[in-house]
């Protein structure tokens, strides 16, 4: 195994970088330049979040132009997965395995023996906080637990690279607030982190450093709060599925910054003007149950694609 | 939640550990499927004519006659491995089972785990390839099985319990052979499941019937000439043997069958390891 990425070289590098599927373009003309540390990639659906994660993890072949990790082009090569790991967008498992069994399975490919790749998944469970589940079968895992048992595939052969594609989406708010702190704790511990997302919020409590894409563009990288003041000015919107929607907004009501309420079946629709401020006291309110329980939080990408809209046409 | 410190150590995997490892994660898959629990119960009907042929029997009514001559046994079960499980059931298995090898992973889009890891994608394939092998071959043999000691009387078993052995050798071998073709045609074509179906039930048909050259092309040509059984040999049957009667000898069957799989296998690999795959979001 090569050493971790030094500081200042690139663990990403796109040259040009160029998607088609067809006719259609799904990322044009890009390059960048992805430093050590943790980066976020942020923008609305449909920006080319996916195809550049695609592409950086080698399931996609450039079209045009070059992409390297670690120095190395990824297309067509497995050992540097050796040094990658990476948490997909979708839900899909092999629903009859138990997550150890799982996880187990898949770090064996990485070329461990039976034995090391069930200590490795262990460890790697347990710093997701699954290992008490590790047993049961993934089809039972709740939405939240299965992001998890993702994630734990992703780091078990403790890469240098990780790659995380909506990696928060579905989990609860206590969940959440673990794994963002688990994603700086690997930034701290020196290894490499691009986590996408389309919330703004999420990417913030984890780095300063994004790329801001859209349109298959990348519109900008550097640090987040340049962008922040335009956010601020937007409402922003949350989806809570909960046990008791009705006692949880009577509960948010009294917050400052909450415009307006929806109620869905099992759950409610929040619009607020002050995010930080919501996503700490709804983080709060799981932890000490004065609401009920609260099983996901999403967030709809309305509000980036309205500051997008804006950055456009700036 | 913490963040780990143990790195494990990193190895790089050979192409056959790699596929080892695949077929490992995939049998249980495979094996507990849909598709698996379908083919079972397809395969369970000739159980269930072999558990009828013996009932009859015990009855004291003679199943099959021909010219007025009560049919041997194992002449019954030769026509059954030929007919229902040569001619059907393993290239319905190899169609099925051969062209979803990897689009069952990406239509269930659990690809992604597996491209991601440190070993070729044509690792992918032969494991996967192997997981259907065994899952098949634990579909049909334990059925084919099952049917001889239905349809054979308790004293032939001795004499004829090799040619049992033989048959299921050959089944497996005709598993392994329309497997591997159709994991190519699985890994080249767009719709691989009806090109799969065209030659297995069109063309082989087909050319099995054309005299001449064309039924070299075939991949029963070269599994049916293996049969051990002794075909009734009058009437239709023997008409329909006739057409198979310039058989080649074994050895040019089972050089013909390996080269056929591997050939099969090595450009299915390739066309896997050039191959991109979108999965729909």
């Amino acid at each position: 195994m090569t050493d971790s990425p030094t500081a200042g070289q690139p663990v990403i590098s796109t040259e040009h970088l160029s998607k088609w599927y067809g006719q259609v373009s799904g990322l044009n003309d890009v390059t960048v330049k992805v430093p050590p540390g943790i980066t976020g990639l942020l923008g609305p659906n449909g920006a080319g979040k996916s195809t550049f994660m695609k592409l950086v993890t080698g399931q996609l072949k450039p079209s045009k132009g070059t992409i390297k990790i670690l120095g190395e082009p990824i297309w067509g090569n497995p050992a540097l997965y050796h040094r990658i790991g990476f948490c997909p967008e979708q839900d899909a498992f092999y629903e009859r395995m138990t997550g150890l069994g799982w996880v187990t399975a898949l770090v064996a490919l990485n070329g461990l023996e039976p034995a090391e790749a069930e200590a490795a998944a262990r460890r790697a469970l347990e710093a997701v906080d699954l290992l008490d589940a590790a047993e049961k079968k993934i089809g039972a895992y709740s939405k939240g637990m299965r992001q998890r048992v993702k994630m734990a595939q992703a780091l078990a052969h403790e890469p240098d690279v990780l790659i995380l594609d909506e990696p928060l989406s579905g989990m609860d708010p206590l969940m959440r607030r673990k794994t963002i702190r688990l994603i700086r704790e690997w930034g701290r511990a020196g290894k490499s982190v691009l986590v996408s997302s389309h919330i703004l919020h999420e990417i913030e409590s984890m780095t300063s450093n994004i790329l801001l894409i859209n349109n298959g563009r990348i519109l900008a990288e550097g640090n987040v709060h340049q962008i922040r003041e335009l956010i601020d000015t937007h409402p922003h919107s949350v989806f809570i599925r909960a046990e008791d929607p009705k006692a949880l907004a009577r509960a948010l009501l009294v917050e400052d910054g909450v415009i307006s309420m929806r109620f869905e079946p099992g759950a409610v629709s929040v619009e607020t003007a002050r995010p930080d401020a919501f996503y700490a006291r709804l983080t709060e309110m799981a932890a000490s149950g004065e609401a009920g329980v609260i099983d996901e939080v999403t967030s709809p990408d309305d509000n980036l694609q309205a500051v997008f809209k804006y950055l456009v046409k700036q | 939640m913490t963040a780990l410190d143990t790195r494990p150590p990193a190895r790089s995997s050979s192409f056959m550990r790699g596929a080892w490892r695949v077929f490992e994660l995939s049998l249980g898959e495979m094996l507990w499927s849909r598709r698996t629990v379908f083919l079972a119960i397809v395969v369970g009907s000739p159980v269930l004519v072999a558990a009828v042929i013996r009932i009859v029997d015990s009855m004291g009514v003679t199943p099959f006659r021909l010219n007025g001559q009560r049919l041997d046994y194992t002449a019954i079960f030769g026509v059954m491995i030929w007919l229902l499980f040569l001619r059907f059931i393993v290239p319905v298995l190899g169609v099925f089972y051969g062209t979803s090898l990897i689009a069952d992973e990406v239509e269930d889009k659990t690809i992604t785990y597996l491209f991601t890891r440190p070993i070729r994608r044509g690792a992918v394939l032969v494991g996967k390839y192997l997981a259907y092998l065994v899952c098949t071959t634990l579909v049909v043999l334990p059925g084919v099985m099952l049917v001889y000691f239905l349809i054979v009387p308790f004293q032939q078993i001795g004499g004829s319990f090799t040619m049992l052995l033989t048959d299921l050798g050959l089944l497996a071998l005709g598993l392994a052979a329309y497997g591997g073709l159709f994991a190519l045609i699985g890994a080249v074509m767009k719709r691989p499941l009806i090109v799969g179906l065209v030659f297995a039930f069109g063309w082989e048909q087909f050319a099995l019937v054309m005299p001449g050259y064309m039924r070299r092309f075939t991949l029963m040509y070269y599994v049916q000439s293996l049969v051990p059984h002794a075909m009734p040999a009058e009437g239709v049957t023997s008409l329909l043997q006739a057409f198979f009667t310039s058989t080649p000898s074994a050895l040019t069957c089972l050089v013909s069958l390996a080269v056929a799989i591997a050939v099969s296998l090595t450009l299915a690999g390739k066309a896997v390891e050039r191959r991109e795959y979108v999965l729909d979001q």
